[in-house]
């Protein structure tokens, strides 16, 4: 079996008690960084591209002001979220990539089970892992969405480097990529907040745990994984702490 | 006011200049430093103190040279990819068939320099406005002629009701293409057919101009297909999250998940004694 892909060099464990840890810091502090930059960026970026927005920009001092807020806050939304690829413990990061580029059959089946989960029924669909179909897809629109604003807006602040032609396709990708992100942030806010079943999963991204119930409940092949994980780590412990109190007791 | 039209014969030119020292002397744009680009030629683009300029061609052909001269100005067309592309409602067009720039509005965003089929307006990195030719339209407002129609000595540009200038441009082509037989009219269907319209001595590309201008696709499916459709997206998101709350209260599922949290945290909370 192969063992401590999550709870490696974590000693702890991930299991206390009831909770289960859910989101490393390194993670939580990428969701915050991208989530609040986003909001700032979705602003500033409606105030340059709509009339209608315009007049809100006098709060942070005119259009003008908005276009360099929008500019400062992309590089945090771009650099911060990416630096936590490759610092602290960015295995978490990795992983996660790794899960939500691995859309299997039973996430398609919670896909097509959620708009009745979405309402508040009930579907049927087997225990997802760590992330569920829904969450997979939101993930993907986030990467991807991130992936094409940004180089389009690369494309756009340094328009007189690139070719005419280039700069005038960049400017709908930027667009699709807003209105994608922005649908998903709408769904992804009420899911988290809003949804009585779901918004359980809030607390994973403040403190970084969720209870076990909801951990079995909603995420019940993943919560398994990680029992069996812990239990061949602590059985592991058990027999190093045998091993080295055997050393010791021969040395004298 | 009707539909006007400016015809530039450039059979007529002889590339003066006046033109685009009359322009600035109405419009108070300061004289900036020129190197030649070409033989005659001093301006290679537009700038946002420069809003007409010459261009100079020396053509040989068969032992002979033509030497094609064209005076670059807004085309004012009667579909702009400007006025399309921009997004504070800065650019406008007005009846008489002039596209102009409120300045008051425009906040410098460029999207009107990069979709622009013939590269006209130029924004200011210091004002953070964008900038081209006017028509002149306070003076044609007021009866009198553009600037640069109003000072050009061979009589290469002339103005007036559209239509009726249109029969004299074509009449005018049939007489210059027995000398020139490459001569075309440009701007009559090009961009829904523009104010500026030119009567050229070889093809447009020879010119430089490019030879069926349009909107840029990317910016019709911008604006047409992925605007309105990404409204309904947003707007459908949000409506599915108003029916969603409505839906779990009907089902009294908020009260349900209430209690089960109730239940559930206070067994853990007692456990802890509330520290978290």
């Amino acid at each position: 079996m192969v063992v401590n892909l999550e709870t490696k060099k974590i000693p702890a464990g991930r299991i206390a008690e009831d909770k289960v840890l859910r989101f490393s810091v390194g993670e939580r502090i990428s969701h915050w960084v991208h989530a609040i930059s986003f909001f700032v960026l979705l602003f500033t970026g409606l105030g340059v591209l709509s009339v209608f927005f315009q007049p809100a920009m006098s709060i942070i001092g005119g259009v003008q002001v908005a276009m360099v807020i929008h500019r400062v806050s992309a590089i945090v939304f771009v650099v911060v979220v990416g630096m936590m690829f490759f610092i602290g413990n960015p295995r978490y990061h990795w992983r996660w990539l790794k899960f939500v580029f691995n859309f299997t059959k039973s996430d398609w089946q919670h896909v097509s089970a959620f708009p009745k989960e979405f309402f508040g029924g009930h579907g049927n669909y087997p225990a997802p892992d760590k992330f569920n179909g829904g969450e997979k897809i939101n993930s993907l629109i986030t990467i991807l969405g991130t992936v094409f604003i940004t180089l389009s807006g690369v494309v756009m602040w340094f328009a007189s480097s690139f070719p005419p032609a280039l700069v005038r396709w960049a400017y709908p990708v930027h667009d699709l990529s807003m209105i994608l992100m922005t649908a998903a942030v709408i769904g992804h806010m009420y899911l988290g907040l809003l949804h009585p079943d779901s918004r359980a999963a809030m607390s994973g991204m403040i403190n970084g745990y969720v209870s076990t119930k909801f951990a079995r409940a909603h995420h019940g092949d993943w919560l398994e994984r990680l029992e069996q994980e812990q239990k061949a780590y602590d059985d592991s412990e058990i027999i190093n702490h045998r091993l080295d109190n055997r050393g010791k007791g021969s040395s004298f | 006011m009707t539909r006007k039209m400016v015809l530039v014969d450039t059979s007529k030119c002889t590339g003066c200049k006046a033109c685009s020292v009359a322009c600035k002397e109405w419009n108070e744009l300061p004289a900036e430093k020129t190197k030649l680009i070409t033989s005659y030629q001093t301006h290679k683009d537009f700038t946002t103190k420069t809003w007409t300029y010459m261009t100079f061609l020396e053509k040989y052909e068969k032992q002979s040279m033509n030497w094609l001269m064209r005076k670059a100005q807004c085309f004012h067309c009667a579909d702009p990819a400007c006025l399309k592309a921009c997004s504070s409602n800065a650019i406008a067009k007005t009846e008489s068939g002039f596209v102009v720039i409120d300045q008051e509005k425009c906040t410098g965003c460029g999207y009107c320099v990069e979709n622009c089929p013939f590269g006209v307006p130029k924004v200011d990195p210091i004002k953070k406005k964008a900038y081209k030719c006017t028509g002149c339209i306070e003076r044609v407002e007021n009866n009198l002629l553009p600037a640069c129609v109003y000072t050009c000595q061979p009589g290469a540009l002339s103005f007036g009701e559209r239509d009726a200038m249109l029969g004299q441009a074509k009449d005018r082509l049939a007489k210059v293409q027995k000398t020139h037989p490459k001569a075309q009219l440009y701007g009559e269907k090009e961009m829904g057919g523009s104010t500026f319209l030119y009567l050229l001595l070889d093809s447009p590309e020879v010119y430089g101009l490019p030879i069926n201008p349009t909107i840029p696709l990317s910016l019709t499916l911008w604006k047409d297909v992925i605007r309105p459709v990404g409204g309904i997206a947003v707007g459908g998101a949000a409506a599915a999250v108003v029916i969603g709350v409505f839906a779990n209260l009907f089902r009294g599922n908020y009260r349900q998940s209430d209690e089960k949290v109730e239940n559930d945290s206070g067994d853990s909370d007692r456990k802890k004694g509330g520290k978290d």
